[in-house]
């Protein structure tokens, strides 16, 4: 399948590129930004659609050319006039120190796309804030917990284990602050 | 040490400079061990793929870093750890014992 729409969603795309990773025999998972475009209905739009393969990039490179990409560094794709990168960022799928256990299927006409759960999602998100104090991480964990059902006593223990107790105490502050 | 783990000795002395200092950027770590810079970048940007170090600008100079996100961090450092305690005396005289705390411009060194 080629892309010709320059319009075209990341909801869209991603489902297209996960579409043909699984026909060609390869698991990838979507991780970062592109869950928060999806799980907030874009109130966040990521440019770029990260996923998490096990596969190698000589396996996937052939996936991503035959829909227009280029490789244009070693993990990242482009392609003219589409508004979205895509990188497969190495391997493993974590949250912090820990694996990813559990993904979510999102079903779409364009087929299926395997993402982060939205608690999952927050945790990705947070782990960037927690690490780098980024506030826009901050806020797009803060738009998927006010936007999807997520589990906060389960970002709680992954926070505490990952030693940002305080942190986490400052999101829940201010989610609570913004409802 | 762990050169043959890692592949090349550059890495080694780029995850011992980590270690040590908490961060470095390409120019500054050749300098310190007397190599090309241009085979520090490329080391680095290995590491960087495999998500080991992440790099952000500051100014014009891309500081790299450990990356915190990288899921076995801990024990990589508690390894790159175990193995610094066998680098000699000398050589941790030589290059890990750069001044890092701030100096007023101006002031001789």
């Amino acid at each position: 399948m080629r892309i010709k729409r320059k319009s075209i969603s990341i909801k869209e795309l991603a489902a297209i590129v996960s579409n043909k990773l699984n026909e060609s025999g390869i698991d990838a998972i979507l991780v970062g930004g592109a869950c928060v475009s999806i799980y907030t209905k874009n109130k966040y739009l990521s440019s770029d659609i990260d996923f998490v393969s096990a596969a190698s990039i000589k396996e996937i490179s052939p996936v991503l050319l035959d829909l227009g990409f280029e490789r244009k560094s070693s993990r990242h794709f482009e392609k003219k006039d589409c508004p979205f990168f895509i990188e497969f960022v190495s391997p493993p799928a974590a949250l912090g120190s820990e694996p990813v256990k559990e993904t979510n299927v999102l079903k779409t006409r364009l087929g299926d796309i395997i993402l982060l759960t939205p608690t999952d999602s927050v945790k990705d998100r947070l782990a960037a804030y927690y690490h780098w104090n980024d506030p826009q991480a901050l806020e797009q964990a803060m738009l998927i917990a006010r936007s999807q059902k997520i589990s906060l006593r389960e970002v709680k223990r992954w926070s505490e284990k990952e030693g940002h107790k305080e942190k986490y105490n400052a999101f829940v502050n201010m989610l609570k602050r913004r409802k | 040490m762990l050169e043959g783990l890692f592949g090349n000795i550059i890495i080694e002395k780029i995850l011992f400079f980590l270690s040590v200092y908490g961060e470095g950027y390409p120019l500054g770590i050749a300098r310190v061990f007397g190599v090309p810079v241009n085979r520090i970048q490329q080391q680095l940007k290995r590491l960087e793929n495999g998500g080991i170090v992440a790099s952000r600008l500051v100014g014009n100079v891309r500081l790299y870093t450990f990356n915190p996100r990288f899921p076995f961090l801990k024990e990589l450092k508690e390894l790159v750890a175990r193995a610094y305690e066998f680098v000699p005396k000398k050589e941790k005289e030589i290059y890990y014992r750069i001044r890092k705390r701030p100096r007023r411009p101006g002031k001789p060194l």
